[in-house]
């Protein structure tokens, strides 16, 4: 029997290409994504290694608890008098206060240096004992000593043509200074950290620019010689103050990892749910496959049958077919899989999220778990046609098996009018009534299968409609039409491939588009701001808060009222948070207030959102347990409950002066300009850019500025969203092809008879062509309507944030499916061609 | 050996000349034709008899226009279809000539209406209602045209298969082995409607068989031996066909 199924397997290539390519292309998927994350992992490590190398132990502030999201825990500074302390500890040889914080580089023309993908801007203490620098290595010149140098990461230094004694000034969280460059620097044998700008102070010039001179991050401590790491904490913690704390360095090299770990599961995540899809959709494919070789061979299985095989032999066979092809496909998708990694690398680079690499890492759990996955997927889907073919009768040897229609089932019927029932009232019952959010997405998920399910029941009407234009084709795309309608299942199953994959572009799209359109809606509501200030990168964290006080002082300002971001734990959530300036706030933000004011925040009030009010029972005068990472518990009064999310778009708002107490001063995220009365925004926008010439962390946008920019980033996620999902579509193309070859191979005494009687061959393969059309058509339909409904209900999902505007991009969508038609051409060339070619004594002479 | 009766003089419908046809190549090949010369006279009825591996169905495909001889030319009509290229030779078939298979005749999407006019769709042209019904009529089809090739029997499929055959009012038809798969009443009822296209509608028809009282149905019969014509005989009678084939050692 195996040597069978080996023969069988053999003898069928393009079949076995197709299929095998089907499911490759999802394993590719997960292959280069596990390959690609496992990468980032280790550079990120080598990163944080070559950063603390040389530090036996740390000396820092503990933590009030350990926040669940961003790289590493906040913590509060430790006093500078603890350095003094440590340093008489017996095994300690060195100790040195470090300091990081915010500093901007600027090039000699005083414009930014801004870094790709969101990769931060950092200062750094850079400690006189080399040892305790690390990998930290001056390339060129010297190590900055004194208040007015500084040496910068040797990247910077290269590409902006800053030149060793020349002088550039700094951006910070306070006022910019100038300083003369002394020295680049390397982390091992890089030119830069990751892709982070790095400038490096003497330890009391970081602390004046980066924190303030009575306190450190952390203290940094080198041991003797024969001193464990373990050792030296233990004897360093002995001699500590409260609420400091001794870990050993690679403790911290290890905390950081995991910290990034967590970011970049996020990250393996999002990849996982694309390979999930590519991998869903490569299941049509081998389930369309079975199925039809089961047909096709129902007279030698019947004759296997019929010679004494048990149907238990029949279905192994099928099965251990499946298994081989599974196993094969799945050791062509991990090699496929490394070229996805570094195409997934590239496109995270093309949409500006950079990442440090390093050698692709392809790790042992990599290769067997997307040999297990390609190969259960395979089975899985081949498990049902398998049961099948056992249900051939010997007797069915005798007969010319022509592949009956098959209609669908009640049972079918039934299933998916109950599936899509559900699915249908879970999502009206979550978007309308009271049931948790959390049936929203088992909802779209139900309707989804429920019409997959049903797909086969309309496939042959919506063959038929669609193939209506095709009579003026003549008799090919009539008979085109026909042959799309002989086996709806079939059809349908190769259509779903592609309704799947077009589904979630569509609603994507629909999504995105809502967004946008609501976003002007969401500004207008919720800002009476004429202009608009922002970080000039969209993804840089924030600009110094230097740069409000510049801005105010511009003739035509009114007010400029800033707001900052952050992080904290709020009755026990972690929950982000905004800050906003209340003297100031009023002017151009429109919280909307149904109770409190906003004028009541002081340093220990909070405004919460309707509806976290709504689902905490919170009201004004109740108070909120609050946990800082930096300093610990606060006790935050609820003095107003606000209704318009919007600009504002967290549950908690508290004041600036509140953070700083709390968190220690933070970066601005953004400034809301109103202006005098009578004043041109055009002109105040001109002259705030003026202004800002010196702050290039910065820039101003009139609101439509704002819009576009804030649409531009949409559209790079969108476009994202949709390359990622592009894989899926091409393997439902891929199926399409499949599908069309197994067709034409089933058929071919009919194409014989067709070319016999007078059809010429280019009638034959437009037939063919038509029929992939219709298919492609059915699919694109049923994934543009299905897309939209989806798109539209997600939109409606989240009008709690803000997007009430609801809007489907028809252009796009008309676009899509003009394109699956297209596609269906070119899908349709190989299948066609063959058609063409079948040779036409083999309808006349019966076998 | 009969004597020919009839002294008219008749045009040709289809013309072998010189037909050979190998299949394989080298040491391997093996003859299927050997130098076959053919006439078929227009508004006849012959019938191509051998016993298995005679090459009759050979030489009906190379006549038709199915397969390509090895060597030598083929006419239908007055056009050498030897030269001429596979679209040519397509519109040809769809034009000039109808088929009647032993089986598989039909498309099993399309109903027996639809079967008929499928040349004449093909074409893009429209089909003569009136004599498209005339023949239905004829092959007494008029209640079945509504079904699709599945819900016929044998007979009425290839009943369908030669009104298609003739629907498009073709130079000649070729029918191989038509009888094969039915049964002794409806072979009889087809090769009766074969022989009243001849003499009543005036069309030429060719056929392939191994059963002397088919071969009965036609005006001259050819007799195929290994690759050759080996004789043929006017107004044929089922034994003396019978006879004749005895005689060949079938």
């Amino acid at each position: 029997m195996f040597i069978a199924t080996l023969r069988g397997m053999l003898a069928h290539k393009v079949r076995l290409g197709l299929t095998i390519a089907s499911i490759a292309l999802g394993v590719a998927f997960l292959a280069g994504t596990l390959v690609l994350t496992d990468t980032m992992r280790l550079a990120f490590d080598q990163l944080f290694g070559k950063v603390s190398a040389g530090t036996d132990a740390v000396v820092r502030a503990e933590a009030a608890y350990t926040q669940s999201e961003g790289t590493g825990t906040s913590r509060g500074p430790i006093p500078a008098s603890v350095l003094q302390q440590v340093r008489t500890v017996d095994g300690v040889r060195a100790a040195e206060g470090s300091v990081s914080g915010y500093a901007l580089l600027t090039d000699n023309a005083g414009r930014a240096v801004l870094t790709s993908g969101g990769a931060p801007t950092m200062g750094y203490s850079m400690p006189a004992d080399t040892t305790l620098r690390g990998d930290v290595k001056v390339l060129t010149g010297a190590a900055p000593s004194g208040p007015h140098q500084v040496a910068i990461d040797a990247t910077s230094a290269e590409e902006h043509h800053i030149a060793l004694g020349s002088t550039i000034k700094v951006l910070f969280q306070g006022p910019a200074q100038e300083f003369t460059v002394v020295g680049t620097v390397g982390f091992g044998g890089e030119k830069n950290l990751g892709g982070t700008t790095s400038a490096y102070f003497d330890s009391a010039t970081a602390q004046r620019v980066l924190g303030s001179p009575e306190v450190f991050d952390a203290i940094n401590v080198s041991a003797d010689d024969g001193v464990s790491q373990a050792e030296l904490v233990q004897r360093i913690d002995t001699s500590l103050p409260d609420g400091a704390e001794a870990v050993t360095g690679d403790t911290v090299v290890k905390e950081s990892a995991d910290a990034v770990d967590k970011d970049l599961k996020f990250v393996r995540i999002i990849f996982m749910i694309f390979a999930g899809i590519a991998l869903f959709v490569g299941s049509f494919i081998i389930w369309n496959t079975f199925t039809m070789t089961v047909t096709q061979r129902s007279r030698e299985i019947a004759l296997l049958r019929a010679i004494g095989a048990t149907r238990r032999q029949v279905s192994r066979s099928l099965i251990i077919e499946a298994l081989l092809l599974g196993v094969l496909a799945s050791g062509v998708g991990i090699g496929i899989g490394l070229l996805v990694a570094e195409g997934l690398k590239l496109l995270m680079d093309v949409i500006g999220f950079s990442l440090p690499s390093t050698s692709m890492q392809v790790e042992p759990r990599t290769i067997w778990v997307s040999l297990l996955v390609g190969t259960i997927v395979t089975v899985v889907a081949a498990l049902v046609p398998a049961m099948r073919a056992t249900k051939v009768l010997p007797v069915e040897a005798l007969r010319d098996a022509v592949p009956g229609a098959g209609n669908p089932s009640r049972k079918r019927v039934v299933t998916g009018v109950v599936l899509t029932g559900l699915g249908l009232a879970g999502l009206f019952s979550t978007l309308y009534g009271d049931v948790s959010m959390k049936l929203f997405g088992p909802s779209l998920l139900g309707i989804i299968v429920g019409v997959i399910t049903l797909l086969p029941v309309a496939a042959r009407p919506l063959a038929s409609l669609i193939g209506v234009p095709l009579r003026l084709r003549g008799l090919s795309g009539e008979l085109a039409r026909q042959n799309a309608m002989r086996n709806p299942r079939r059809t349908a199953s190769t259509a779903a491939a592609l309704m799947v994959g077009l589904t979630l572009v569509v609603s994507m799209g629909v999504f995105a588009s809502s967004l946008k359109s609501s976003f002007g809606d969401i500004i207008g509501g919720s800002t009476n701001a004429d202009l608009f200030v922002t970080a000039s990168s969209t993804q840089a964290p924030g600009f110094s808060p230097e740069v409000i006080k510049v801005v105010k002082d511009v003739p035509g300002v009114r007010q400029v009222s800033a707001s900052a971001w952050g992080q904290a734990r709020f009755d026990g959530t972690d929950s982000g948070y905004s800050a906003i300036d209340p003297a100031t706030a009023a002017d151009g933000l429109n919280l909307r207030l149904s109770s409190g004011a906003i004028s009541d925040l002081g340093t220990d009030g909070v405004i919460v959102a309707q509806s976290a009010a709504t689902s905490h029972g919170w009201k004004v005068g109740d108070t909120i347990r609050t946990e800082f990472a930096e300093t610990g518990k606060h006790v935050l009064h609820v003095v107003g409950v606000y209704d318009s999310k919007g600009w504002i778009g967290d549950d908690f708002v508290i004041s600036i002066a509140a953070q700083t107490a709390a968190a220690g001063q933070q970066l601005t995220s953004s400034g809301l300009v109103t202006l005098v009365d009578g004043a041109d925004t055009a002109t105040v926008q001109k002259a705030i850019t003026a202004a800002l010439a010196d702050h290039p962390d910065a820039k101003v946008l009139d609101r439509k500025g704002f819009e576009k920019e804030a649409s531009g980033f949409i559209d790079k996620l969108l476009t994202f969203v949709t390359v990622m999902l592009a894989l899926a579509v091409l393997i439902a193309l891929l199926g399409i092809v499949n599908t069309l070859v197994l067709s034409v191979f089933e058929r071919t005494r009919e194409l014989g008879l067709l070319r016999a009687v007078g059809m010429t061959r280019g009638q034959v393969r437009a037939m063919v062509r038509w029929e992939s059309v219709v298919i492609s058509l059915i699919g694109a339909l049923a994934g543009a309507g299905l897309g939209i409904g989806l798109g539209l209900a997600l939109s409606q999902a989240l009008a709690d944030e803000g997007i009430e505007a609801i809007s489907i991009p028809g252009f796009q969508v008309a676009l899509y499916v003009v394109l699956a038609a297209v596609a269906g051409v070119l899908a349709a060339v190989g299948p066609a061609r063959s058609a063409a070619k079948v040779d036409v004594l083999q309808a006349v002479v019966a076998d | 050996m009969s004597v020919t009766t009839s002294t008219t003089i008749r045009t040709t419908a289809a013309r072998a000349e010189g037909v050979s046809k190998f299949y394989g190549s080298g040491d391997a090949a093996v003859a299927a034709l050997k130098d076959v010369d053919v006439d078929l006279d227009a508004g006849r009825f012959t019938a191509i008899m051998g016993p298995s591996g005679s090459g009759k169905s050979t030489l009906l495909h190379m006549l038709a226009g199915l397969d390509r001889p090895t060597s030598g030319e083929v006419y239908v009509g007055d056009t050498r279809i030897t030269s001429l290229n596979d679209k040519a030779l397509t519109l040809l078939r769809r034009d000039q000539i109808g088929f009647v298979f032993q089986s598989f005749n039909l498309l099993p999407t399309m109903t027996a209406a639809e079967n008929i006019v499928l040349p004449i769709r093909i074409a893009g042209r429209k089909p003569d209602d009136f004599w498209v019904q005339s023949i239905v009529e004829k092959l007494g089809l008029t209640d079945r045209l509504d079904h699709r090739p599945t819900e016929l029997s044998g007979g009425q499929q290839q009943r369908v298969a030669a009104a298609r055959a003739l629907a498009s009012r073709p130079q000649i038809i070729f029918a191989d082995e038509p009888t094969g798969a039915l049964d002794s009443t409806s072979g009889t009822e087809l090769l009766g409607f074969l022989r009243t296209a001849v003499k009543e509608l005036g069309q030429t028809v060719v056929m392939v068989t191994h059963d002397p009282t088919a071969a009965s149905y036609a005006d001259r019969v050819l007799f195929l031996a290994d690759g050759h014509v080996v004789d043929e005989m006017d107004e044929p009678t089922a034994d003396a066909v019978l006879d004749f084939m005895k005689h060949l050692g079938a």
